[in-house]
């Protein structure tokens, strides 16, 4: 292993190395400083009730818990970064088979999970034609451990069900670890993460005070044609100002180009976002778990993060290239 | 083709250390994994330090839903029981046990469910619901119960009259009694002992019994109480002289 590869996997002496990263660490902490003086004055102002305020707190509680699981392997390094996505990974797909019933397939279930191992091994390896054979050798498998049961009654929807499983938490989500190959992954992945974070917020906030038409009633009773709009308009300039920085001078530093990538974020985000209401309304879910205090299961807050990751990778990889000039595959070269 | 027809886990809605303790609990791979080391390791444990023999193994029904009960003296007994399923029984065991020993801490708790795939039996304030939902756990999930129908262990090594709970489980259903004897496990680790001795263990296993007919109530429970407990002092006698 390379000097250079050691210091990306484990060089935590690089976390502030870039502007951005330093700028958005400092915004997150002073965002975790302002909420309480935010939450006490909007419940003394809206006379909330206990309850209302109950969730509140607990939101905030598991914000910060949140920001470490996400900024601490980040900073760290890319090799914690890549153990990070993972354990996301794993744990979305838990939840995915525990509502859809697939966990009753233990075979499926399992070449699911080797799938996702797998796309970690490719992602730490760095090695991008494995990452990329991943999917058809995967969906291959599933289809093949489908007929172990030789049951064919039922074949299509276990079938199915794992290749979407996959499809969305092992290789979609697979792409934010793989990001972790390039030397300044962590200002890249802190940006989409943030970006996407706030553009959930901005459709709430935005919906509250423009949205009266809207957008998709049966999917998301909630969803306003404002809110989904104001998102797409506060995104895109902060994601285009802050993927300036990091992808600064390169071919993807044009105004049309940057702008072009913050809106994928906002309206792909909300894509990721309707499709899991989809999923929980289709099976008459309002959570998909009681994990996280105040927000529900993992696959709540992280939904629309799964599509992002690979629109985002696939973006910035026409025009610029991920882990351009690192060693490739670093343990089986 | 075949309707969709998506069953969420039943025990979708509870936080973690609430799915532990609960009845609903379906398990996960992780967990399925974890509940066949387990066996594997207490398998070899029974064969080395206790030298298990088991008899009347061919009695066991095919498949579940069935009930495994017998006489209780001591904390091997489950683990005991357990190692006589064989793998592919073993996903669908659950041995009842004490909510007030084996669930009262997240940490117990989690370790019963995790390692043992064990269910809660509250032994003060459980109202029939809670008998209920086991009842229905044991005919739609075609669960094995590993049952001590003596209500806790008996402390100086002789058998305790049988309650009703276990007629509860059982009355009016054809889901099979399988009657068992151990003998040794009270010898090995007494209730007041904290570790196990050496001493070889012996698990007689009795023709499965059906209650189909048996009214499911007050006089129904007793009558099934009693003919297990026969069965099982029976096999326990026998498995002392054999």
């Amino acid at each position: 292993m390379s000097q250079v590869t050691r210091e990306r996997l484990f060089g935590f002496r690089h976390a502030f190395d870039d502007r951005v990263t330093v700028v958005l660490t400092l915004v997150a902490l002073v965002l975790f400083l302002l909420a309480p003086v935010l939450i006490l004055v909007v419940t003394r102002a809206a006379k909330s009730t206990s309850d209302k305020k109950k969730e509140l707190w607990d939101r905030y509680r598991s914000w910060i818990w949140l920001a470490l699981f996400i900024l601490i392997p980040i900073l760290a390094g890319a090799f914690w970064t890549i153990l990070a996505v993972a354990t996301l990974s794993s744990l979305s797909y838990r939840e995915y088979a525990r509502i859809t019933g697939l966990f009753r397939e233990r075979t499926i279930s399992l070449i699911v999970v080797i799938g996702i191992l797998f796309i970690t091994f490719a992602a730490l390896d760095n090695w991008y034609r494995l990452f990329v054979a991943l999917f058809p050798l995967t969906v291959a498998l599933i289809a093949t451990g489908g007929l172990i049961p030789d049951q064919p009654k039922g074949y299509i929807q276990r079938v199915g069900l794992g290749v979407l499983g996959f499809a969305l938490f092992g290789s979609a989500l697979g792409h934010l670890g793989y990001m972790a190959n390039d030397w300044n992954y962590r200002p890249i992945l802190l940006l989409i993460i943030f970006a996407v974070e706030l553009n959930d917020i901005f459709a709430y906030i935005c919906g509250h005070l423009f949205g009266h038409r809207k957008f998709v009633p049966n999917t998301s009773p909630n969803k306003t044609v404002g809110g989904a709009l104001g998102a797409i308009a506060l995104t895109t300039p902060l994601f285009a100002i802050g993927a300036h920085f990091v992808w600064f001078g390169t071919a993807l530093d044009t105004p049309v180009r940057l702008v072009g990538l913050g809106i994928i974020v906002s309206v792909v985000g909300q894509f990721g976002d309707l499709m899991l209401s989809s999923i929980k309304r289709d099976l008459g879910l309002k959570d998909t778990a009681k994990l996280i205090p105040g927000h529900g299961g993992i696959l709540d807050r992280f939904d629309s993060l799964i599509l992002v990751a690979p629109a985002v990778f696939h973006y910035v990889n026409y025009f610029v290239g991920f882990a351009v000039g690192q060693p490739q595959q670093i343990f089986s070269g | 083709m075949e309707p969709w027809n998506l069953q969420p886990a039943r025990d979708t809605g509870l936080t973690p250390s609430e799915r532990f303790r609960s009845v609903r609990r379906e398990s996960g791979l992780l967990e399925n994994i974890a509940h066949q080391v387990c066996f594997l390791l207490l398998r070899s444990y029974f064969a080395i330090a206790h030298r298990l023999t088991i008899m009347g193994r061919e009695k066991l029904p095919a498949h579940g839903p069935f009930v495994l009960a017998a006489n209780h003296c001591s904390h091997l007994d489950a683990l005991a029981l357990g190692t006589a399923l064989t793998r592919r029984y073993r996903e669908r065991a659950f041995p009842i046990a004490a909510g007030d020993v084996f669930f009262q801490s997240t940490v117990t708790s989690t370790f019963s469910a995790i390692m043992l795939n064990a269910l809660p039996m509250w032994r003060k304030n459980c109202g029939p619901h809670a008998l209920a939902d086991l009842r229905q756990k044991l005919q739609e999930e075609r669960a094995i119960f590993i049952i001590f129908p003596e209500g806790g262990r008996s402390r100086n090594g002789s058998m305790m009259p049988f309650k009703h709970g276990l007629g509860m489980l059982v009355a009016e259903t054809n889901v099979p009694v399988v009657p068992c004897g151990l003998v040794g496990t009270f010898e090995a680790l007494p209730p007041h002992q904290n570790f196990p001795r050496p001493v070889s263990v012996k698990l007689v296993i009795g023709d499965a019994l059906e209650f189909a007919s048996i009214a499911n109530d007050r006089t129904g429970w007793s009558q099934i109480a009693a003919t297990v407990e026969s069965c099982v002092r029976d096999l326990v006698a026998q498995s002392r002289t054999a």
